[in-house]
């Protein structure tokens, strides 16, 4: 008796829950598989790409892995897509090189791929929307050389080296600096993976281990809090010049109280919105460009509160 | 008479802290049941757990079979034909009986790694047949009850071919039927020329049963005399070291008594048949059945801890609603588990912590901060009024004698101003000088107007303390009687009668009795 | 005492029985099937079904290395991570040295075995508690995969064999369009094997008796110890074999992957009736358990329900699981 309750119980949740599944049925169904979820950046990116779904009634679904080292749930997530014969798919691989056979797999059922964010690091996507991050990552180190004079030292802490958004604003941090202020000394790279407490850990040692460390760069939302934590408990608040990547309300906040210099934000909105626009004109056949700069803003104190960086900007 | 079995001399043991034992000795001869009695802590199972390779003695000399020999490990013991049966049976519920029996040494395949089920289960039926058990060797060890597990530990022991077989306590947890069955199959190995040494607390079995008996006292050998020769008041003193008062006493009229429980009609599925009694104040209603009659599933419906389908329940002549055991305590209702360390106390904490227990929200002070000194004062009030032996109020009740325990869980249900008290079999597992106290204690909580209700499975312990008697088999009340009117057999006869039974077909309960 | 007493212990072990709670499972397994294939045409699909079996493979086979734990009355919280680190070791011999595949498998299946002897002898030698000695392993793995790794993804490239393993079909060779991922043969092959194990062999009984009474086991003159260690190092090569499968699956060894997975896989074995105080459990529940989580999941996401309420129903499915077990217990 009671089993039949639970059982009863849980199919009435269930449909319940599927309502807004059976709606998807006729239209143009788009999954979009980001590399992560809770992450606020992700959800910036969904609010885009639900955005695009509106404005060109065709259907999503938004769905990435807890965390970004998941790789085999995200492919799992990638092939029960593929069964639901989807139009096209808007794809942010944790690991290109596991998703190739499943891509391969969409290729001949002639399901175009779009790649966002980070993309995919294979020529199967037929256009990719992302922030063009060597240029953005330059941008920064134009900032901090300013910002500290053209001389000293500067930590750089990456989320990771292996996915392509922590190469590229490495390799384009790295670079500028390396290229036009001979006189900055880079300390690091280190890799703390995003995660707030590991880059706390990270940009402590740097600046016990450089006590003279003139300003920090943090590759992407997590870096930067870590080290705006380090900064903190050291007291060294206002001391060092601190610029990050993306937003986020601590950022933000952190922006605005001068604990930090300025950041670069990607478009997440934008990307989402693109990345669906182009699926939308792949199904359609109409032409799209192999890559799509999604955009990317320095802000400060001074431009954080402009209608055009707000709208940007995700808490 | 044949050479003797076992010699066991000079056995000194200590444990850190403990002089456990201190020249001791025991002997066993083919074909004997050896009773070894004591009170709690004077060395029976220590001396025994030697002798079966679980603790190695310090000193002295183990003589097996005219040979001198060392026993390192419960295996080798094994080896030498010498089993025991602890007191907690050690069986793993989730395995079959067979699968028990041949823990350690299974039969196995031609390949090694691989079990022989088939070949197991004949091999325990065999072994079961032989002893006349009534057992299926792939029933799982959880789905039979005590006294069956009891068989498959035995059966396991006889299965090392086993000349001696040591048991401890094997009738603590078995009601009569199954007592006697159990000593059919004792009984049986005697005649097999088995070796039985045997640890017990219920001096009435050991005339039954034992062919001599040996008496320890503190890790002390006393004496061992021929069980035909000897008196059961004999054995007592020389367990406590002084005569025991056992006179009956006087017990008053309590009839005219205040009603203070009254139960109507309780009734829950097949535990509780339509159960109504009352308790008055200042007297001890005594519980009387078999295990299992349903004595203790009255008391814990009666407290709230099990649901009932219907049923009154009148406190002081209002109708009370009991839906769970707080509902119980506000009433003055307290219930002293049988099972002390399991439902009773907090044995990790000290005495002070454990009488306070029910009652720590009135000592409750600002901010939620318990006022220290006013439970030490409470605390101390009690070990004093209830003369709980312990060296402090800082105690950990774990290292208190059972005695002292079930003083403390009283202390505990005092302090809540409980006037109706419920012991279930309050001196289980408690030795004979303890229990004198805790007759004492009822004796005087009865005095002071409290009504206890008492449950106990022995009849001599029901016959002495009892103002009045109830009687209960098969989760019904059969009978009610009086001190005056009653005695072992009476009781007994109601305890067994049975619902389906006809009453011209009465049987006649066991003369005997418990 | 007659046949009134008999009757109703015979009802009780009926009930009482590992059977009950498979059938609960199972039941609920057949359910969620036959719901969401009405529910959408998409679910019935070979290629879905394909999807299915291959999500359960790695989770499936890391449950069952953590049931031979469980029943024990132990637990296992470092199956995720050691997976990864036998990933990297295939990793490291395969691609780093480039040696044979079938040595870099070996090797990871034998790490596993390795480091699952160590936890067990923490947990059986030095009385560790299983929690803290496996707890401890878990970061111990972890830590060292990305050491061995450098913190990048080891590829197999140039080994195509390698993702064979796991992505090649052997059914799809005997029949075609068949196309089984052999990471799915790999999981019911472990599966099967493991279950014999459990039933038919001396490591099998020792690994139910120490979970129902380990003291009884001691006393029986079972070196419990001894016993208890070689539990754990079966855990420890089932996850060697899962670390194979998953570096097949991705074509690399992914260092940071891993965490979470042992809670998956405790999961599946709970609702597939194993007990977390020991002494019960089969595989072909722990098999059912993971299947059960994995199609309510597939299921959700076909049809289309926020990722957000896929969590939450896992969550759910986990506590009703649990929860139809104690009523059965309460009903015996």
């Amino acid at each position: 008796m009671r089993r039949k309750r639970l059982v009863t119980i849980l199919i009435v949740v269930t449909a319940v829950l599927m309502l807004g599944g059976f709606a998807a049925a006729q239209a143009i169904y788009i999954p979009v598989i980001s590399k992560g979820f809770q992450h606020q950046f992700w959800q910036a990116v969904r609010l885009g790409a639900e955005k695009a779904a509106r404005d060109y009634k065709v259907v999503i679904t938004f769905e990435g892995p807890e965390n970004e080292s998941m790789v085999d749930k995200q492919l799992d997530m990638l092939q029960t897509d593929l069964a639901k014969n989807p139009s096209a798919i808007c794809f942010a691989a944790l690991d290109s090189k596991a998703a190739i056979p499943l891509l391969q797999e969409a290729k001949k059922r002639k399901i175009p791929i779009i790649g966002f964010d980070s993309g995919v690091d294979s020529d199967i996507p037929v256009t990719t929307a992302a922030t063009d991050n060597v240029a953005a990552a330059a941008l920064a180190a134009d900032k901090m050389a300013q910002l500290i004079g053209g001389s000293g030292k500067v930590g750089v802490i990456i989320h990771d080296q292996t996915s392509r958004t922590g190469i590229d604003r490495g390799t384009g941090f790295l670079g500028q600096m390396k290229k036009k202020y001979p006189n900055i000394q880079i300390i690091g790279p280190q890799y703390g993976g995003g995660d707030q407490l590991k880059s706390t850990d990270l940009a402590k040692a740097m600046i016990q281990a450089n006590p003279d460390i003139k300003g920090f760069f943090g590759g992407n939302e997590g870096s930067i809090i870590g080290v705006l934590n380090a900064v903190k408990e050291l007291n060294l608040v206002g001391k060092v010049v601190v610029i990050g990547y993306d937003s986020g309300k601590q950022q933000l906040d952190a922006i605005r109280s001068g604990a930090e210099a300025g950041a670069i934000t990607q478009d997440p909105i934008g990307i989402g919105y693109k990345a669906v626009e182009a699926a939308v004109k792949a199904i359609r056949g109409q032409p799209v460009p192999k890559n799509i700069d999604t955009g990317f803003h320095w802000f400060d104190k001074t431009n954080i509160d402009d209608p055009a960086i707000a709208a940007v900007l995700y808490n | 008479m044949a050479d003797p079995l076992v010699v066991m001399e000079g056995i000194e043991k200590s444990f850190p802290g403990v002089h456990a034992l201190g020249n001791c000795r025991y002997d066993l001869n083919p074909g004997e049941v050896h009773a070894l009695v004591g009170e709690n802590g004077a060395g029976k199972s220590t001396l025994m757990k030697i002798l079966a390779g679980v603790y190695q003695r310090d000193s002295g000399r183990i003589i097996y079979k005219g040979r001198e020999v060392n026993i390192p490990n419960p295996r080798a013991a094994q080896h030498l034909g010498i089993s025991i049966i602890h007191q907690e049976l050690n069986l793993m519920p989730h395995l079959t009986a067979g699968q028990n029996i041949f823990i350690g040494r299974e039969p196995r395949q031609a390949v090694k790694l691989f079990l022989d089920e088939k070949r197991m289960n004949e091999l325990a039926r065999e072994l079961f047949d032989n002893l006349h058990m009534d057992l299926d060797p792939r029933t799982k060890i959880r789905d039979l009850a005590v006294a069956k597990q009891q068989m498959v530990e035995i059966a396991k022991a006889l299965s090392f071919n086993a000349e001696v077989l040591i048991m401890d306590e094997p009738t603590a947890a078995l009601n009569t039927t199954e007592i006697e069955e159990l000593f059919r199959i004792i009984r049986q190995l005697r005649d097999r020329g088995v070796g039985v040494a045997y640890i017990s607390h219920r001096l009435e079995e050991l005339k039954q049963i034992s062919d001599r008996i040996t008496v320890m006292r503190d890790g002390k050998y006393v004496d061992t005399r021929r069980t035909s020769e000897v008196e059961i008041g004999e054995i007592i003193s020389m367990m406590v070291g002084r005569t025991l008062y056992e006179t009956a006493r006087n017990l008053k009229d309590t009839s005219g008594h205040e009603v203070v429980l009254s139960v109507a009609h309780l009734q829950q599925g097949r535990t509780i048949k339509d159960v109504s009694f009352e308790a008055r104040a200042g007297e001890i209603l005594g519980f009387a059945g078999l295990m299992g009659a349903g004595r203790t599933e009255v008391a814990r419906a009666v407290f709230g801890a099990d649901p009932v389908q219907s049923g009154e329940i009148t406190v002081q002549g209002r109708r009370v609603n009991i839906r769970k055991p707080s509902d119980a305590v506000r009433h003055g209702i307290g219930y002293l588990s049988e099972d002390r360390k399991r439902y009773g106390l907090a044995l990790g904490m000290d005495v002070e912590a454990n009488i306070v227990m029910a009652t720590m929200t009135r000592f409750l002070g600002l901010l939620g901060i318990i006022r220290r000194a006013e439970t030490r004062s409470t605390a101390q009030k009690f070990v004093s009024l209830l003369s709980i032996k312990t060296p402090g109020l800082g105690q950990i009740t774990k290292f208190l004698s059972g005695g002292n325990q079930q003083k403390v869980v009283v202390g505990k249900w005092l302090v809540r101003d409980c006037n109706i008290l419920f012991f279930d079999e309050p001196t289980r597992g408690i030795d004979v000088g303890a229990k004198s106290e805790i007759y004492k204690l009822l004796n005087d909580l009865a005095e002071q107007g409290k009504a206890i209700v008492m449950i106990s499975s022995e009849l001599p312990e029901i016959l002495r303390m009892s103002h009045r008697i109830v009687v209960m088999c098969e989760g019904r009340i059969t009978g009610e009687l009086t001190a005056a009117e009653a005695t072992q057999e009476k009781i007994m006869r109601l305890a067994t009668q049975r619902e389906s039974v006809v009453k011209t077909e009465r049987i006649a309960a066991a003369g005997k009795g418990a | 005492m007659g046949d009134m007493a008999h009757a109703p212990q015979q009802r009780r072990r009926f009930l009482n029985s590992n059977a009950t709670q498979r059938l609960l499972a199972f039941a609920s397994l057949i359910g969620l099937i036959v719901f969401y294939s009405l529910a959408s045409p998409n679910f019935f699909k070979f290629e879905n079904m394909v999807a299915i079996l291959i999500a359960t493979a790695v989770t499936g086979i890391l449950a069952v290395a953590v049931t031979f734990i469980i029943i024990t009355a132990g637990i296992d919280l470092s199956i995720g991570t050691l997976m990864t680190f036998c990933a990297v070791i295939a990793g490291v011999f395969i691609t780093m040295w480039h040696g044979p595949v079938i040595v870099g498998v070996l090797a990871a299946i034998l790490m596993g075995g390795l480091v699952g002897l160590i936890s067990g002898t923490f947990v059986s030698r030095l009385k560790i508690p299983p929690f803290i000695a496996t707890l401890g392993m878990m970061y111990v793995a972890k830590g060292l995969s990305l050491i061995i790794s450098g913190l990048k993804p080891v590829y197999f490239n140039d080994t195509p064999s390698f993702a064979l393993i796991a992505m090649g079909s052997v059914t799809g060779a005997i029949i075609p369009g068949f196309n089984i991922p052999n990471a799915v043969i790999i999981f019911f092959a472990v599966a099967l094997l493991s279950a014999f194990l459990l039933n038919r062999t001396i490591l099998g009984r020792y690994t139910f008796a120490m979970g129902s009474n380990e003291e009884a086991v001691r006393l029986s003159g079972v070196n419990v110890d001894r016993w208890k260690t070689i539990v754990y190092m079966v855990g420890g090569l089932i996850c060697g074999v899962a670390g194979v499968v998953i570096a097949a699956r991705l074509n690399s060894a992914q260092p940071s992957l891993g965490q979470g997975y042992e809670l998956d896989a405790i999961a599946a074995a709970v609702i597939g009736g194993t007990s977390l105080s020991g002494g019960e459990g089969t595989i072909l529940g722990t098999v059912i358990g993971a299947f059960v989580m994995s199609v309510l999941v597939n299921g959700l996401r076909i049809l289309s329900v926020p990722q957000e309420w896929q969590t939450v129903m896992t969550g759910v499915i986990v506590i009703f699981a649990v929860y139809a077990d104690i009523l059965r217990r309460k009903r015996a």
